[in-house]
């Protein structure tokens, strides 16, 4: 079997590894059900007080200075668009990091980094893991906040949100690298992971339209790919806008993409190197 | 040193039982103890004290630049209809505020034996002659103390930039309020971590119960606008009549959505969140100790 999988070529092995990654993952997963009911469900109640104090603040379901803002008053669809793909930065920015540590908590991280193959592929497999369990819960919690709050979605507007979504994820692969890079060097990423995540919260616009920050806050925002998902996705479903019109904002995110793939890819590289000739992999 | 080997071991094992003023004493200082020991694992870790202090700050933040995009400035009509008193600000202010002590309760609380099954040092601490119930609350005393802190720097920024109008003469009996609200949240600390106990993912059940309190507690928006059935069922949480009591206290002209007696009724909700605590505590302990699950996880 080894043997057989040593004459395979070069991209089938890598294609290989990546699919037994990704594999491993969701079995991992899949052990703990209520995990699953958990992400699926319950981010819902994160954002349901945001819809309540909309109801006690403005008394209906359209708020007219949203409207002034944004171009649309609907500020229900508005919290939940901002909630879903909020989740994604939840489960990539943390799980990456969060996934190579518990590689080295379970005692597995030596094995996975002396195997006969490249990294990379790897981290590839762990990346679409994750990116596979956020889309499910993605799609859940859509699918129950359309029930719950009676939104309005077109068969239309789906295949260009995908599209921006997997924009979105590139990019925060980008960053998980860089967060993974960084805990196989100082271990205790946690607090890293979770700082970059109140600067997402506080400076893009997830709950809020970014025009509320003030100009300095607004610009630091703006180097943030969610941000320009966000915008996108919301013109798209909100205002009904096709791509050709938010194009600045795509390719502000695809630059972005790039530039932080790049830096994570190299800093993992270099990280990796580093721990292997210190022999720190499996300190924790 | 007369004292042999023996009789030396048997007095160092000796535990202290019955209610009296120096087993009282001794415990008490078993819980400053662990509310110091928490603390100098804290100070071990700068980054993580710091951003847990700054963490309360964060999460108020968006309710509050939020709560201003939708009303397009700092005063909403239709929350003076609801409540007389239409301060955007001080309403979501005084409803974070408390907020973070449910997270005391279910996190800090909650967990507090959850983690030191984490550290290994679970056994250690259960083979000491204390109450168990004892190291819980000294890590309660720790971890209010530490958001008693973080909500200070919430109200420093708070008032620094957006303004916040409060009554001062509210503050004493608005205080009364909190001591009480904070002693059935210890209560339901003690159920959650007595779920820690027995439940290898408990993180799930706690933060399913926060999110449920959350908003079941008028934290953001008055209790009227949640359907009938949730207002009756947040009657049972300490924070909905807290905080519809220090908002009665603290915010002018403000008029309490419902709850009748608010001081009695969070004794009430105290004592038998306290009591109802203690139990499943001792239940679950007992469970836990004779299925030898104690540092399974």
């Amino acid at each position: 079997m080894i043997q057989g999988a040593y004459q395979q070529s070069p991209l089938r092995s890598n294609l290989y590894v990546v699919w037994s990654e990704l594999v491993k993952n969701i079995k991992s997963l899949l052990a703990y059900p209520t995990i699953i009911v958990f992400w699926a469900i319950f981010p819902i109640f994160w954002f349901i007080p945001f819809i309540l104090q909309g109801q006690a603040f403005v008394g209906g379901s359209e708020s007219a200075s949203f409207a002034q803002i944004t171009g649309s008053g609907e500020y229900i669809p508005f919290i939940v668009i901002g909630a879903v793909l909020n989740s994604y930065v939840n489960t990539l920015l943390y799980g990456m990091g969060e996934n190579i540590r518990k590689e080295a908590y379970q005692g597995t991280l030596d094995y996975v980094l002396v195997a006969p193959c490249n990294q990379v592929y790897v981290l590839i497999g762990k990346a679409l893991s994750e990116s596979l369990s956020s889309t499910i819960f993605a799609v859940s919690q859509l699918a129950i906040s359309v029930l719950l709050f009676g939104m309005n979605i077109t068969l239309g507007v789906i295949a260009p949100v995908f599209f921006i979504i997997i924009l979105l994820i590139l990019g925060l692969y980008g960053m998980a690298l860089i967060l993974a890079a960084v805990s196989l060097m100082y271990k205790q990423s946690y607090d890293l992971s979770e700082t970059i995540g109140y600067i997402f919260y506080i400076f893009a616009p997830v709950r809020y339209p970014i025009e509320s920050l003030p100009t300095w806050a607004q610009i630091f925002g703006k180097l943030i790919p969610i941000t320009y998902a966000l915008i996108i996705v919301r013109s798209i479903i909100l205002l009904g806008a096709d791509l050709s019109a938010v194009y600045l904002e795509v390719i502000a995110l695809i630059i972005i993409d790039a530039v932080l793939l790049l830096a994570g890819f190299y800093l993992f590289s270099w990280m990796e190197k580093k721990t292997r000739k210190s022999g720190t992999i499996s300190h924790h | 040193m007369n004292k042999s080997n023996k009789e030396h071991r048997l007095r160092e094992v000796n535990c202290p039982t019955g209610f009296n003023w120096s087993n009282l004493k001794a415990e008490l200082k078993a819980v400053w103890q662990a509310n110091i020991k928490d603390w100098k694992i804290e100070f071990a870790y700068p980054v993580s004290f710091i951003r847990q202090l700054i963490s309360p700050l964060v999460f108020l933040l968006p309710f509050l630049i939020y709560g201003l995009a939708l009303v397009g400035g700092e005063y909403s009509e239709n929350l003076a209809q609801l409540v007389g008193n239409g301060d955007v600000v001080a309403f979501i202010f005084t409803g974070y505020m408390l907020m973070g002590f449910i997270g005391t309760a279910v996190w800090a609380m909650g967990f507090s034996i959850r983690r030191e099954r984490w550290f290994g040092t679970l056994e250690a601490i259960y083979v000491t002659p204390t109450s168990r119930l004892g190291q819980v609350l000294g890590m309660a005393l720790h971890s209010t103390v530490h958001q008693i802190v973080g909500t200070l720097i919430q109200l420093i920024v708070v008032y620094l930039t957006f303004g916040l109008a409060l009554k001062i003469e509210g503050v004493l009996p608005a205080l009364g309020i909190f001591a009480l609200m904070m002693l059935a949240l210890y209560g339901f600390g003690i159920v959650i971590s007595a779920v820690g106990l027995i439940l290898k993912e408990g993180w799930v059940v706690s933060d399913s119960l926060y999110s449920i309190m959350m908003i079941l507690s008028p934290v953001a928006y008055p209790l009227i606008v949640l359907p009938t059935v949730a207002q009756q069922a947040s009657a049972l949480f300490p924070t909905a009549p807290a905080l519809v009591g220090i908002r009665s206290f603290l915010i002018e002209n403000y008029r309490a959505e419902a709850f009748g007696n608010v001081f009695l009724h969070l004794l009430i909700l105290g004592a038998a969140w306290i009591l109802f605590g203690i139990l499943v505590f001792k239940l679950t302990d007992k469970y836990v100790r004779k299925r030898g699950m104690l540092t399974k996880f």
